[in-house]
């Protein structure tokens, strides 16, 4: 149990990061760094586009698959870690 | 030589009939038998199921993460395993990367000046010379309101005046012909529009009478009134608020500040009459200051001249008030205003809890920053606008807009960084404060006459039109700049580092 609390606390660490937030397969977040309201938001929004973007990578390779998901906007990067169970989301500020 | 004979009929017989006939055949077909059965089919089980969506709050309060953390989740740390290393990578690249620098995404079409929309007008109240005293955009945005009076004048005043409204978004928009005008008794001095329904209105009077119309009703709009209770504005109604009820299903109630000194909250009630729900008043002597401005007796009541909600603290309210005082309120006060004369029934509180330094002349607009809970500005008859912070007395900029009076400063709703004021010369001034220097970013000339401005107000939906009216009887609409609406990335950095900010 430390170690994930461990590893979660090295990520959050990094220079600019605002929040890490973990979701489980059903979609409910499990850990998280972030106010309740700003993590369930995020949680779904992500979740579908999560989905949508598996589905574009598969379309076009079947043998393909989605690892990871970034998305740069202009105050902030939200990057997804994909996987069978779980998600992992990271949203970190652009140092200028 | 020519003689009758007669000629034999010649004959051509009928060759239709004949040849439709050789045509004519006819043919019948029959579809297969169709077999039929009957059978007769009855549920014998009945389920009932009821669904009920559960109000949002339950869904954030089972959300514990407490609990979650007791919870194991099989293979959540092998992926961490995995996904971290990955996750990190990209972050340390993230932070060194360059490039992204300077590549800018439009997805809305630039506008590089502000530009005129609309210039609106009432030609009766332009003809008695009435002046645009109140402007103010309804909850959705897309009708605004404009209050009719005289600020000028000093003595009391029985003339009539009106309040306009104009749809913005109706196709026959004629810029003289307001949708609906309301007759008022007495000059209007400030409007308010109901934060959620988009047809109630709030006005203050000359008189001191506060009304609450509703414009969907006909013909009569009215929907309340104060009467002349003893409790009631005797003085100018300068600013009229919405203040939300305190508990959660409780309907808005209307917050009014004369300059008789007292700042009252009423209710609707059913009967069209508008009740005291509960008030305060501001006597000299209760009024907290750090340096002494003593004439007169203590016990008068100091006029109130402006008046702020905050955004993030529902308790606080700040106030204007004759003499150039700015204080802090709080609508949880328990002292009681020693008042001379005030009765039993209802107990008015004294509510100033710090004043600020003061301005050399009497206030006419306070306004709380959206962006950051501590920031406002205040402007008054002295030409400067100060930025001031909630949590210290002198304040941390102070700006010289003008020679003339000013009297309408707000904030932007976009950008943090940037205000309005409006000044006594006729002309809105635009200011940035990210911008090194303290001279107007842009300056709009609301008239050419050089009447002044008397109010402003930004549209909270469509956040680039900004409604300015003035002496000269008119309310233009102006569509600002991009540059002066869209917010850039380290816009409320910077705010925090002003407001952190000690003046020497």
């Amino acid at each position: 149990m430390s170690e994930i609390e461990e590893t979660l606390k090295r990520i959050q660490s990094h220079k600019g990061v605002v929040g890490t937030i973990v979701v489980n397969a059903q979609g409910i977040p499990i850990r998280t760094t972030l106010d309740n309201s700003t993590t369930l938001q995020y949680t779904a929004l992500l979740r579908q586009i999560t989905i949508l973007a598996r589905g574009t990578v598969r379309d076009i390779d079947p043998q393909n698959d989605l690892t990871f998901l970034r998305m740069r906007s202009k105050k902030h990067e939200v990057m997804v870690g994909v996987d069978k169970d779980f998600l992992f989301v990271v949203v970190q500020a652009p140092s200028e | 030589m020519f003689s009758d004979e007669t000629l034999e009929t010649v004959e051509v017989e009928s060759q239709w009939r004949k040849s439709r006939r050789q045509r004519l055949e006819s043919k019948s077909s029959q579809t297969l038998e169709l077999k039929l059965t009957e059978a007769g089919v009855q549920a014998c089980h009945i389920s009932d199921i009821g669904v009920q969506t559960e109000p949002a709050e339950c869904l954030v309060d089972s959300f514990d993460p407490e609990l979650n953390a007791q919870v194991e989740y099989p293979g959540l740390r092998e992926f961490l395993q995995r996904v971290s290393g990955m996750v990190i990578k990209e972050l340390k690249q993230n932070a060194k990367s360059h490039a992204f620098d300077g590549f800018e995404v439009n997805w809305v079409e630039q506008n590089q000046t502000v530009s005129f929309l609309h210039s609106l007008h009432y030609p009766e109240a332009q003809e008695r010379g009435l002046q645009v005293t109140y402007v103010c955009w309804n909850s959705t945005g897309s009708v605004i309101a404009s209050a009719y009076g005289r600020l000028e004048d000093g003595d009391w005043s029985t003339e009539k005046a009106y309040v306009c409204t104009w749809n913005l978004d109706r196709r026959g928009l004629n810029s003289q012909r307001p949708d609906l005008v309301i007759d008022v008794p007495s000059s209007v001095l400030c409007l308010a529009f109901h934060p959620t329904q988009p047809s109630l209105i709030a006005g203050g009077l000359y008189s001191g009478e506060v009304l609450v119309w509703d414009t969907s009703r006909s013909p009569d709009p009215v929907l309340a009134r104060t009467g002349m209770l003893d409790l009631s504005h005797r003085e100018p109604v300068y600013q009229v608020r919405w203040l939300p009820g305190t508990k959660r299903g409780d309907a808005f109630r209307v917050l009014s500040a004369s300059a008789d000194g007292k700042i009252l909250v009423w209710q609707v009630e059913a009967n069209g009459r508008l009740g005291v729900h509960s008030g305060y008043a501001l006597i000299a002597q209760q009024i907290p200051r750090s340096t002494t401005v003593g004439k007169g007796r203590g016990d008068t009541p100091v006029g109130v001249t402006a008046l702020a909600l905050s955004f993030w603290d529902s308790d606080v309210f700040l106030v204007g008030a004759e003499g150039g005082l700015v204080l802090k309120c709080s609508f949880s006060a328990h002292t009681p205003a020693m008042l001379a004369g005030s009765d039993a029934d209802m107990m008015l509180r004294a509510p100033a809890q710090f004043s600020f330094s003061t301005h050399s002349g009497p206030i006419h607009a306070l306004d709380c920053s959206p962006f950051h809970r501590n920031l406002f500005l205040s402007a008054g008859t002295d030409g400067h606008a100060h930025l001031r912070s909630l949590l210290q007395g002198p304040p941390l900029l102070s700006l010289h807009v003008s020679d003339s009076y000013l009297f309408s400063v707000r904030w932007s709703p976009t950008r943090p960084l940037v205000f309005a004021v409006g000044t006594g010369q006729g002309l809105v001034q635009i200011f940035d404060l990210s911008r090194g220097s303290l001279t107007p970013t842009a300056t709009i000339e609301q008239n050419s006459s050089g009447r002044p401005v008397y109010c402003m107000e930004f549209n909270p939906k469509q956040m680039e039109l900004l409604a300015a009216g003035g002496a000269d009887g008119t309310v233009k609409i102006w569509h600002l700049s991009s540059e002066l609406t869209e917010q850039r990335p380290k816009e409320t950095s910077h705010l925090e580092y002003l407001a952190n900010e000690v003046p020497e």
